[in-house]
């Protein structure tokens, strides 16, 4: 993205909603923020729309007259690796994780904040790498002592499979750790991948998250020192990460 | 209840009937046992005016036969013996009693003739007087014209003479009184099921329905109670699908209206804009969830409840930071448990955003399981609420009086929501006023 804006070409987004003035209000958002941003109302639209990598990544409401969300997002991912954040109807977790086992990257649950939805539009387009660097092939999960990081279903996992709740915040924050791991962080670098998600000024947003975290993945003990401060502030993980 | 019989007015109904019932058959009793009495006193003194009459007929025949020379000493004889006085005189002697019934006097004379006297010699006549009681006075007139006078002691006779009747009057009393006792008791029991069912479909709407089975006024009154349940049921849920219905067409309206609010320029009035529609936001949301309920697909998976609780109480304190001094875990760092993990954390959310909201602070504690059931307890400091009101607080759309205002917000469906919840999972959520003061929220779930 960073790249784009030096190259002086927006990044470019595909928006589909049924909405008329949702998608109208979110063109305007999404350019303000430095988007190059096309809309469709439905899933017809958006396949005539539709160009291999002419889109960084789509916004694609589940709630779709005619075609569904999820028939779209299959046909999508038959054509492309594109990294999706889907709009879910607030109240069906079920779509939620249906959307996910999709392969969505992220989803936001209706009425979004329009922050967090920048926030985390953002974060999937550095996680999904710079340029239009493919996802194919991309782990399904991270697993690094004892834990499993599960990327489709947003969760983690401890050695005898028993899910720790993990807020979206804190997944973030460890995906970003995770994959990068053995690599320094700034606060500033994480700041961007949390931006959105919780108050408060944002160092001690990020303080509190890193020492939540580790309260979830170290109070074994022995496993203390899984994530580092690292003077100067920053953070790293300190494991070697295998990706599946 | 039973204590409430000693006193004048028994409270229960089937009391009030049995006693009333108890009571007229005790009337009756004592009726029937009076004429029963009286009638055995008239009758044992036939019998003994019968003995008197054979006994002085005996007298009679042997002053007869012993004739006017030797009659003085036979009625000496008899005279003294078994309480029987017995002189010869020239008028009869009343001895100043009034003369017996005609009746009476008849027997008397029919039964003195029962001893054979030849003809010539049968008494010319007979005169009985007495008080009916304990003295009897007879006399009859020899062929001669001289009377034969008689005076008879005769033991007094009085009704409830004999225990025995006594104590058969007290068992029939006793054994009446069981059996009317019971049989009220049965008879009655049906408006206890009534006010049982009216009292459990106050509690939970879809308590199941009364059997429409027994008499025909009890099928009637089961049926008329299981329709109107059915009204109400239809009424609740009519409202639920309406407020599904705006709640579900708003989250356009508020997702337009969080993307206009970007576009204004005055930073504080934008904030208080987007405050205001995430507080739309969260009531719209707690009915969504409400009306999902146990349709919720939401898949069982393995976790850690503990790490549940605390990071329920994390997002918690993110969400208040002025009340985050206030949030406390209390007990074990890991509690693998199978649960819905969304759900239950929407419940733990609300039971801590509840226990913020009105008492100020809120401690969530995992109990060790025991007896295969998992408690989590989440404390307040707050005032509690009426103990009256412990039960209705769950009902959907009831909230306490006064707080609907802002600084709590929501729409009544927090606790329903709970409830929900966890009823889904098998387990159950009550309520209690802490000794120390504040209210607790206990769920139970199973291991």
């Amino acid at each position: 993205m960073e790249n784009d804006i030096v190259n002086g070409r927006a990044p470019s987004l595909l928006v589909v909603d049924d909405d008329r003035e949702t998608r109208e209000l979110l063109q305007r958002f999404l350019e303000r923020a430095g988007f190059a941003v096309t809309t469709a109302a439905d899933a017809g639209q958006a396949r005539q729309f539709w160009q291999p990598g002419r889109y960084r990544l789509v916004i694609l409401d589940l709630m779709l007259p005619g075609e569904s969300g999820f028939d779209f997002a299959r046909w999508l991912r038959g054509q492309s690796d594109v990294p999706i954040v889907m709009l879910t109807a607030m109240g069906e977790p079920s779509e939620r994780v249906a959307g996910l086992e999709l392969g969505a990257d992220d989803y936001v649950p209706k009425p979004f904040n329009p922050r967090e939805l920048l926030a985390r539009v953002r974060a999937v387009l550095r996680r999904t790498g710079n340029g239009s660097a493919p996802s194919r092939g991309a782990p399904k999960a991270f697993c690094f002592s004892g834990w499993t990081l599960d990327l489709a279903r947003r969760r983690l996992l401890d050695a005898e499979a028993v899910e720790v709740p993990l807020t979206g915040g804190e997944f973030d924050l460890l995906f970003a750790l995770a994959d990068r791991a053995q690599q320094v962080l700034t606060r500033e670098a994480l700041h961007d991948l949390l931006r959105g998600r919780s108050a408060g000024p944002f160092d001690r947003a990020i303080d509190v998250a890193v020492s939540r975290l580790r309260r979830k993945l170290e109070d074994n003990g022995r496993r203390s020192h899984l994530i580092k401060t690292v003077r100067g502030g920053g953070y790293v993980l300190a494991s070697e990460v295998e990706r599946s | 209840m039973r204590l409430k019989l000693l006193s004048l007015r028994p409270r229960s109904l089937a009391a009030r009937t049995a006693f009333v019932l108890v009571v007229g058959i005790g009337v009756a009793q004592v009726v029937g046992l009076t004429t029963h009495e009286t009638e055995q006193v008239s009758l044992e003194q036939e019998a003994l005016y019968r003995a008197a009459a054979l006994r002085l007929g005996a007298a009679y025949r042997s002053v007869v036969r012993a004739g006017p020379a030797g009659r003085v000493a036979v009625v000496d004889e008899f005279d003294g013996r078994d309480g029987l006085r017995l002189h010869l005189d020239s008028v009869p002697e009343s001895g100043g009693w009034p003369p017996l019934a005609a009746a009476t006097q008849r027997m008397f004379r029919r039964q003195m003739a029962m001893v054979p006297v030849p003809v010539t010699d049968s008494p010319h006549a007979v005169l009985t007087y007495g008080n009916g009681a304990h003295r009897l006075v007879a006399a009859a007139r020899l062929p001669d014209g001289l009377w034969l006078d008689a005076e008879f002691e005769i033991l007094p006779l009085r009704p409830w003479r004999s225990l025995n009747t006594l104590s058969v009057f007290l068992m029939l009393t006793a054994v009446t009184a069981m059996l009317t006792w019971w049989a009220a008791r049965r008879l009655i029991a049906p408006v206890g099921t009534l006010a049982a069912a009216a009292d459990a479909l106050g509690r939970d709407m879809n308590a199941p329905p009364l059997p429409e089975s027994g008499a025909a006024e009890l099928v009637t009154a089961a049926r008329a109670f299981n329709t109107m349940a059915e009204r109400l049921r239809r009424f609740v849920q009519d409202r639920t699908f309406m407020l599904l219905a705006i709640s579900h067409d708003l989250r356009t309206p508020i997702t337009r209206l969080k993307l206009r609010a970007e576009f204004l320029e005055d930073e504080e009035l934008r904030g208080k804009v987007l405050a205001d529609l995430d507080d739309m936001e969260r009531m719209v949301a707690a009915v969504l969830a409400f009306g999902r309920g146990s349709e919720d697909e939401e898949a069982t998976t393995t976790v850690d409840l503990a790490e549940l609780a605390r990071t329920v109480l994390d997002e918690a304190a993110d969400a208040r930071p002025d009340g985050a001094a206030g949030l406390h875990y209390v007990g074990f760092d890991h509690l693998p448990a199978r649960v819905r993990l969304l759900a239950m954390k929407r419940a733990l959310s609300n039971l801590v955003m509840n226990a913020l909201a009105y008492g100020g602070n809120a401690t969530v504690r995992v109990l060790p399981p025991a007896e295969g059931r998992i408690v989590i307890e989440v404390d307040d400091e707050g005032p509690g609420i009426p103990e009256s009101h412990l039960e209705s607080v769950f009902q959907p759309f009831r909230r306490l009086e006064g707080s609907r205002n802002r600084e709590t917000g929501g729409v009544g469906l927090g606790l329903s929501i709970v409830r929900n919840i966890v009823r889904a999972h098998g387990g159950d959520v009550t309520l209690e006023n802490r000794a120390e003061g504040g209210l607790r929220v206990r769920l139970v779930l199973p291991a």
